[in-house]
């Protein structure tokens, strides 16, 4: 008791003590390493995705244009601006960024008497703590999102090598599901496709087993998705965001799955029947993407349209350009067979020029379009190119399609390095193997591998398919003996491609010279439109530049009843020519129903 | 296995209804409404659930229900029983266990409050638990829509807009390019 | 203490209830709180007095409902996870434990062996931070403001390695579904241990001055007995029911985290009353110092913090339900959650331990109490009125 008494009188020892408080908090006491202060935003990588404002819970982040950061490719241009009474520091902004761009400092201070001055736009808003070295970080990894894409499943090099089976599988739902879950729906990538295709839509379609709203939304904006599921040169995923911290995500790949899901007969019944009939008519030339795309879409608006193909079937470049290994022809079908559902009529083996003229054309409907392509392979022009053995890889890889008899080399050479150059290298590869059991086949490119046109992909599985690739080889001869036999290709090394002005001067060593063994040598240099159908009065009569045929930005030529889409006028592209297809399609309804309109 | 045989000793003296084991110490039960009062005396006298960890309510809006969840604690054995009764949402009643627990009361209160259900003969249900003067439906039924109501009760501050990536890359990149 | 048999006022009526008629003049209503230093947080008790004697108490709360259980039915799961540590103020952790656990539990998530090491150190840190705040409000509620002082002084120590293991001092927000946001820093566990150190000599001073101090004894010992019997009839857990005999501890029942393989006993008292309640939470601080000790110890040196999440912006869980909890400094703490396929909670519910102890329990102590102990006994309780309206 009496212990109790006296015990707490010890509580008179802190008479001697230092006081335990701060004196100058302000400037003594910094926030911690990890402190959760204010934002900061690094604004060169931040890429205005807007994934922070999802995932803000207190709908404090605004995304809004700032001065001086333009909308770009990738890029929307817009920045966070974080609304101070609504923040809670809980730094999932920062977590979720997509490319770390958006971090936090480690002050804590800010004092204002305007409020308007707490919606703050970090990195723009100039602060004292805007590189401030402290402050929370989102842990090295980005925990919120998968970085990493599934894998497709795809068939081995052995595997693939001897046949022309598609080598892409294709995903399956559980791994579609998975890849979709993966994007942030910031839609970044519409503005980069051509055909601005509802990306996000259609991958949440594909998250939500939704497929029939897949195939919808799809067919909105794109009537080869069989092709552009498979062949796209999908810029979309180079606009990814998820791309800056991980793999883009697998966007053609989802599309391919989504068309892969649904039966042929119920695409046909998701989009519907054609308008009713307008009485006009329309002609194409070249049933390729372009071709069919505005004749798809003119269908669908009633107009009646007549495709006239050269060959013995539809896709134009897509079928006799693009190996089977990777575009099946089935694939192919199926899409021209929706296009023809909605009343488009196709004549095969009508080559334009010979069967029927321009002229003809002309009369007889109210309005033409010219999408024929680009079939005409560009020669190198060095000595010894007019050799019999030295061929254009359009016409092989055009060759093989129709199954013509292809005297197959035991050795060759492909002067090349873009797509065209593997696809036609590795489709001889697949016959070498076919015929002789081993393949020799040997691929040179003026660009070095760094800066090679080919797709990466591409070049990968070339070289899994030992295709033997060379860069910086710039070809100077063919070399041929005294009896007329080809024997290889004289290259020199490429010191440099361009010129100072960036126009093509390639400079090379002569002294690094070397002699590749090959019994065919093909050109895959490039293409361009065979525009021999045209006519000499009409070709006088149309506008030119360079060599393409001008047209306006609705792709009309400088003939009123004329336009012009796809690669003859745009350059080689799929996406690009489905996009072109579109826009010549809105530009002949929009002429045609005001001619009604005047009537 | 435990749970499962619980649920059978229980099997033997009431008419039960579906079992959840979510864990190999936490199962759910669904019981009928007029099960569940001497079930639960049963289980708090007899297999030692003394402890009323919970009583809370789920609404399961599209199927016109309420599901109460009774969730009891066996300490010296280290269970849980979640009872599961489901109520009709259009006569939301049920029986008054605060004579089992006294601090059931509570819940009841707050239950009858926010989501209006009733518990005919428990301790000062009428009395305002949570809300003072509340006039619309009880809050926590999934009909109550609280940013509809924020919006209407609160202002945004003003100067707050914001743009969708897509639609101003639209804007700024491609809009009407190349439509006549 | 009393002479007189209060038991005798008021005279009940036939229906059981109280005969109090306040225009008699024997009777006056008091009103503690919402704003008043003898109460917890932002909460109000509605007294009947006779003399200076409680006859009859009723508790208000509803100061601070924001809503959290329903405005978590509009957040994804992601979402929600910084706004449950907002349920408690003095001791948050416990929410985000509770909610993170649940949500892994019905999504099938392993969580990496690292993570729960750093979470039950959180936890503990925490448990001493609150009950750091209880002795400072104990003592404060019977006239010792300085022990408030030492406790606020030695609390800030723990909020500054809370600080720089989590970024934040008071809203951790660091654990999060998956796992921990981060390893602990460099050099922690020695400044952690200095800060131990100065802790346990303040709770020796705290001892000396509160413990062992006559007229706290006074005031406490003996008054505000919570019979054993009402801990189940109550609900009654953690401190409250372990000073009154009851070795109830979720910690020991049903171990969670990484206490299995913690060495520990449990913390309980006998006499039930003020004095045993806030000596076992003072002993149960000590205990949970030396439990960071061991899991500083033991806890694993490298290894991976998140499991793999995935896309949070659409992370759906399939249809079920769990009830997961922990022991907090104020007994059984636990998040009722039922998900149904979709992005979103369907139904989420936090039992805090101060919603009975606050209420029930309370209204049935305070009667014929003596007025003056009433913030004592409130106190006592130790009870955070946010987690009772959630």
């Amino acid at each position: 008791m009496i212990r109790d008494v006296l015990s707490p009188f010890t509580a008179w020892k802190n008479l001697f003590r230092e006081p335990v408080t701060i004196k100058d908090p302000l400037n003594e006491r910094p926030g911690s390493a990890r402190y959760r202060g204010f934002h900061q935003n690094d604004l060169d990588k931040c890429i205005g995705c807007g994934t922070c404002e999802t995932i803000c819970q207190n709908g404090a982040i605004d995304m809004l244009p700032v001065d001086g950061v333009p909308a770009k490719l990738g890029d929307s241009g817009l920045r966070p601006r974080i609304d101070y009474g609504r923040c809670c520091w809980c730094a999932l902004c920062v977590d979720v960024c997509m490319t770390g761009s958006l971090t936090m400092s480690n002050e804590y201070k800010w004092i204002e008497s305007d409020p308007d001055k707490y919606l703050y736009m970090p990195g723009v808003d100039k602060k004292h703590w805007d590189n401030a070295e402290l402050g929370y970080r989102r842990h090295e990894e980005r925990h919120l999102s998968p970085g990493d894409r599934v894998d497709m499943p795809e068939l081995h090099a052995e595997e693939r090598i001897g046949s022309f089976i598609e080598m892409v599988k294709g995903y399956d739902i559980a791994q579609a599901q998975l890849e979709a879950d993966r994007c942030v729906s910031c839609g970044l990538c519409i503005a980069s496709c051509p055909a601005h295709m509802a990306i996000p839509d259609y991958i949440k379609a594909v998250r939500n087993g939704d497929y029939e709203r897949g195939v919808q939304l799809l067919y909105e904006t794109n009537p080869f998705s069989q092709v552009c599921g498979r062949v796209c040169t999908h810029c979309c995923e180079s606009a990814c965001a998820a791309r800056h911290e991980g793999d883009p995500i697998a966007i053609r790949w989802l599309k391919r799955h989504i068309i892969d899901q649904v039966p042929q007969e119920r695409i046909l019944q998701l989009i519907g029947k054609p308008a009713a009939p307008t009485g006009k008519k329309v002609a194409i030339v070249g049933a390729g993407p372009a071709g069919l795309t505005t004749a798809f879409d003119l269908a669908r608006l009633g107009h009646a349209v007549t495709v006239f193909e050269a060959q013995a079937a539809g896709g134009g470049m897509t079928r006799y350009g693009i190996p089977e290994y990777r575009l099946p022809y089935d694939a192919l079908d199926r899409d021209i067979a929706v296009i023809t559902a909605m009343g488009v009529e196709i004549k095969y083996n009508h080559r334009v020029g010979t069967d029927i003229s321009m002229q003809q054309l002309e009369t007889d409907y109210d309005a033409v379009v010219l999408a024929i392509g680009l079939h005409q392979g560009r020669s190198t022009r060095i000595p010894g190119s007019d050799h019999p053995q030295v061929r254009k890889a359009v016409d092989l890889l055009r060759q093989i399609t129709t199954g013509e008899k292809i005297d197959v080399p035991k050795s060759m050479v492909v002067i090349g390095g873009g797509n065209v150059a593997m696809d036609i290298a590795r489709s001889m590869a697949r016959l070498q193997m076919q015929q002789y059991g081993e393949i020799r086949v040997t691929l040179t490119a003026l660009e070095d591998k760094a800066h090679f046109l080919a797709d990466p992909v591409e070049v990968k599985e070339s070289i899994e398919e030992q295709i033997n690739i060379l860069d910086s080889r710039g070809p100077q001869a063919c070399v041929i003996d005294a009896d007329g036999k080809l024997l290889g290709l004289k290259t020199w090394k490429v010191l440099s491609i361009f010129d100072e002005d960036r126009r093509f001067a390639p400079k090379y060593d002569p002294a690094d010279e070397q002699i590749h063994e090959g019994k065919m040598i093909v050109e895959a240099i490039g293409q361009m439109a065979d525009v021999s159908l045209l006519g000499d009065a009409l070709t006088e009569k149309l506008e030119w530049n360079r060599g393409r045929i001008q047209i306006d930005p609705n792709g009309r030529t400088s003939e009123h009843w004329l336009w012009s889409a796809g690669d003859c006028v745009k350059g080689p592209d799929v996406i690009n020519a489905v996009a072109d297809g579109h826009r010549v399609a809105t530009s002949i309804h929009c002429v045609l129903t005001q001619q009604e309109a005047k009537i | 296995m435990v749970m499962q045989a619980l649920y059978d000793t229980l099997k033997q003296r009431f008419p039960l209804g579906e079992l959840t084991v979510q864990r190999d110490n936490l199962a759910f039960i669904t019981v009928e409404a007029v099960r569940l009062y001497p079930l639960l005396r049963y289980l708090r006298d007899h297999e030692g659930f003394s402890h009323l960890v919970l009583l809370t309510a789920v609404d399961w809006l599209e199927d016109g229900q309420f599901q109460l969840t009774y969730l009891l604690n066996n300490r010296a054995k280290c269970q849980d029983v979640g009872l599961r009764v489901m109520i009709p949402r259009d006569k939301p009643e049920m029986e008054s266990i605060h004579d089992l627990w006294p601090a059931a009361a509570t819940y009841q209160r707050e239950l009858r409050e926010m989501f209006g259900i009733d518990f005919p003969g428990s301790p000062r249900l009428e009395e305002e638990f949570i809300l003072e003067g509340w006039h619309g439906i009880p809050p926590y039924r999934r009909d109550f829509d609280t940013l509809a109501y924020a919006r209407e009760t609160f202002r945004d501050r003003p100067g707050r807009e914001t743009r969708d990536p897509a639609q101003h890359m639209k804007q700024q990149l491609y809009g009407d390019k190349g439509d006549v | 203490m009393f002479e007189l048999d209060r038991s005798q006022y008021p005279q009940k009526k036939p229906d059981g209830t109280l005969d109090i008629d306040l225009s008699s003049g024997k009777y006056l209503k008091l009103w503690q709180g919402p704003q008043h230093p003898g109460i917890t947080g932002n909460m109000a008790i509605e007294l009947t007095v006779c003399g200076d004697e409680v006859v009859e108490g009723k508790t208000h709360v509803g100061y601070l409902h924001r809503g959290f259980e329903k405005l978590m039915e509009r957040r994804t799961f992601m979402q929600c996870f910084p706004i449950v540590c907002r349920i408690c103020v003095p001791e948050p952790d416990f929410n985000e434990y509770c909610y993170a656990a649940a949500v892994e539990e019905l999504a099938g998530l392993e969580v990496p062996e690292m993570a729960n090491w750093i979470r039950t150190l959180i936890l503990e840190m925490g448990r001493i931070n609150s009950y750091l705040m209880y002795l400072g409000g104990q003592a404060g509620a019977l006239g010792l403001g300085v022990i408030g002082q030492w406790t606020t002084y030695v609390r800030d120590l723990m909020l500054d390695r809370f600080e720089e293991l989590t970024g934040a001092r008071i809203y951790h927000m660091f654990i999060l579904p998956g796992g921990v946001r981060d390893r602990l820093p460099e050099g922690f566990a020695g400044r952690m241990e200095k800060a131990l150190q100065e802790i346990e000599s303040t709770l020796g001073d705290v001892e000396k001055v509160m413990f062992h101090n006559a007229v706290f004894k006074k005031r406490t010992v003996g008054v505000g007995v919570i019979e054993a019997g009402w801990v189940d009839s109550y609900g009654i857990t953690g401190p409250n029911a372990r000073a009154a005999g009851v070795a109830k501890d979720v910690r020991k029942d049903q171990p969670y985290l990484v206490y299995p393989e913690l060495d520990f006993e449990l913390v309980t008292g006998k006499d039930s009353d003020i004095y045993a309640r806030a000596d076992v939470r003072r002993r149960d601080l000590l205990l949970s110092v030396d439990l960071i000790r061991q899991i500083l110890a033991k806890m694993p040196k490298t290894g991976e913090v998140m499991a793999k999440l995935p896309n949070v912006l659409h992370w759906k869980i399939p249809r079920g339900e769990t009830y997961v909890r922990g022991e907090c400094s104020r007994g059984e703490y636990g998040y009722y959650l039922v998900t149904d396929g979709s992005g979103y909670p369907r139904r989420v519910n936090v039992r805090g331990p101060s919603y009975t102890h606050s209420i029930a329990l309370f209204e049935r102590m305070v009667i014929n109490a003596n007025i003056s102990d009433v913030a004592a006994l409130l106190v006592s309780l130790h009870t955070y009125p946010p987690e009772i309206e959630r």
